[in-house]
């Protein structure tokens, strides 16, 4: 027999995975998920979710960005700096100042949301530790269910609470359904 | 519904009327500054009613459910704005009837300019006296002010009637309705931003300037909703209805307008900046000079950049006292921002910008050209508050609106 990857039980309505998982929240479990054919609106909260910390790779992102873009127009036009395979060249355009930030602004503007973007994505599979290519729950036997009419809800063996015979009984009482083993 | 919270219009309506008495006396004494503080005044007063009437009609575009509670505040303001029309009249009068040049220089052919003959003689004015015409400039304040009134009334007459008759037929009427005024009020409020603004320095042209006027419009109806809804939350009669996720909305419009606002302000320096053409630098060379040279910095760093930063964090975003603060800074800054637009285009004798702080006397003169139209603005949303259910209660949304909460 494979490996127990943990206990799996199977809810019928959003309602229902809604008020289990506040439950499970509850009763302190931590390695542990919900799967559902769609998001639910209030899931975050009710399996006691904090706020994404994606925001946070955003901005250290987009402040690369804006530094970037403003130091990148400063050193090609406005510097005479000689880098490794590149010299910085005093250009004058339009008479305009060698570096003005009014210049640099679009530029920079720009660099801001292309870097803000990439960190974001970057931040999200961080934080999602993606990619991720398998989980046990693709060789659960109702996993088409999962992305059909069926919610489920599964707590991971190496949850510090978990407890092969206190979970199952708890999950029986959350679920209508069965409670089944999640193999590994 | 049962509060012990009683508006008290009659206390508006004294202060807008305390105000416009500062503003009359201001005519006789001090009569050039006195007028363009008023003109101030009701320009910022005008735009935060447009803004209302902008977020009203974006509400029934695009069908929004979670706005339902908030565009019955807007509709209370909208019924300023015929008042403010009226507030018009003293600006007519004293062009009109006293001193053609008073405030907007083009309408005295023989207002000498600094340097070089007359307008009449102006080559920069001949070119443009088939829009700068003083007979057309009043007719179009008056058919700006039609189409508002209008578009106002229709908006509070299907919003007002549906609480007794729950037809649907008034939100399919309001939806229509908005889909023709936003391109007609669009239009309108780019062509009072021309009249009103942009002519006061006829030399001047900026193809930005009506999207400026919008933004800032948006900007400041934003902070004003925000206000009320945080006041009618604080006293009582919206408490448990508009809950903080509507409150996360709101603020996160108030902060798209702030990037808006910064990006249209900066595009139209930029282009000008770049394009390096005299007649279309000498209005930020002027306003580079004294005052406004901190002023124009300020508006940098207080009207984009630190509201930017504060509201791009989402605990301050759902908090009433962070927002009420920021709300008011917004309004400030708003204020500055139409001060900075305005007031620079007044020329002392040798052609210099008029500096802000020039005499003591003239802010009193701004005091009493916000007030007078700030009064008259409150004392109406207080007036039509006191005549209506205070949320939509049989909008078709409403429900959807109150359990807003995701």
């Amino acid at each position: 027999m494979a490996k127990q990857y943990g206990l799996i039980a199977k809810f019928d309505s959003p309602a229902d995975i809604m008020h289990a998982a506040e439950k499970v929240r509850d009763a302190g479990y931590k390695n542990w998920d919900v799967i559902t054919p769609f998001p639910i609106h209030g899931m975050d909260a009710a399996m006691g979710l904090k706020r994404s910390l994606v925001g946070r790779f955003t901005i250290v992102g987009g402040t690369i960005g804006i530094t970037t873009g403003m130091l990148m127009i400063w050193f090609t036009g406005g510097s005479e700096l000689s880098l490794p395979f590149m010299e910085g060249y005093k250009l004058i355009v339009g008479g305009k100042p060698f570096f003005s930030p009014q210049f640099a602004f679009p530029v920079s503007y720009e660099l801001t949301i292309l870097f803000s973007a990439f960190a974001s994505i970057g931040g999200m599979f961080i934080l999602n530790r993606l990619p991720r290519h398998h989980h046990p729950f693709l060789k659960y036997k109702d996993v088409a269910k999962g992305t059909d009419d069926s919610f489920f809800l599964y707590i991971e063996n190496v949850d510090p609470q978990f407890d092969e015979e206190k979970t199952r009984s708890f999950l029986d009482g959350l679920s209508s359904g069965e409670v089944r083993e999640l193999e590994d | 519904m049962s509060h012990d919270f009683s508006p008290n219009p009659q206390k508006w309506l004294t202060i807008g009327i305390l105000g416009l008495a500062i503003s009359l006396i201001g005519f006789l004494v001090d009569t050039q500054i006195a007028a363009w503080s008023y003109l101030i005044g009701l320009i910022f007063v005008t735009s935060i009613a447009i803004g209302m009437l902008f977020l009203v009609m974006i509400h029934h575009i695009f069908d929004a459910y979670w706005s339902v509670i908030v565009r019955r505040q807007a509709e209370h303001y909208l019924s300023a704005l015929p008042y403010l029309g009226i507030l018009f009249i003293p600006l007519f009068a004293l062009t009109y009837l006293k001193d053609q040049g008073l405030i907007w220089l083009w309408m005295d052919q023989s207002a000498s300019l600094h340097g070089h003959g007359t307008v009449a003689s102006d080559i920069l004015y001949q070119k443009k006296t088939w829009w700068l015409s003083e007979s057309f400039f009043w007719f179009r304040a008056v058919f700006c002010f039609a189409v508002w009134i209008y578009f106002a009334r229709t908006f509070r007459r299907n919003s007002f009637s549906q609480d007794s008759d729950g037809s649907l037929n008034h939100t399919y009427s309001s939806r229509n309705h908005a889909a023709a005024g936003l391109i007609l009020v669009a239009l309108t409020w780019t062509a009072a931003a021309f009249d009103w603004i942009m002519s006061l320095e006829y030399h001047w042209f900026s193809t930005m300037f009506g999207v400026w006027m919008f933004a800032s419009a948006m900007r400041a109806a934003l902070a004003v909703m925000i206000l009320t809804c945080a006041f009618l939350v604080a006293k009582g009669p919206l408490k448990g209805i508009f809950n903080t996720k509507h409150l996360h909305d709101v603020s996160t419009l108030a902060f798209a307008f702030t990037v808006f606002w910064a990006y249209i302000t900066f595009s139209q320096y930029f282009l000008i900046w770049n394009a390096n053409i005299p007649e279309e630098t000498f209005w930020f060379n002027d306003r580079e000079q004294g005052i406004w040279w901190p002023i124009s910095m300020i508006l940098i760093f207080g009207y984009f950049l630190f509201p930017f930063l504060y509201m791009l964090q989402f605990p301050l975003k759902t908090n009433y006292q962070s927002m009420t603060f920021m709300a008011i800074w917004l309004l400030s800054m708003n204020l500055l921002d139409v001060f900075f637009n305005i007031l620079p285009s007044l020329k002392d004798s040798h052609g210099e910008p008029f500096q802000m702080f020039s005499s003591p006397l003239n802010v009193l003169w701004y005091i009493g050209g916000v007030l007078g139209a700030g009064g008259i603005l409150l004392w109406a949303y207080w007036s039509s508050y006191g005549n209506t259910k205070i949320i939509p209660i049989r909008d078709p949304r409403i429900e959807e609106c109150l359990n807003h909460n995701h």
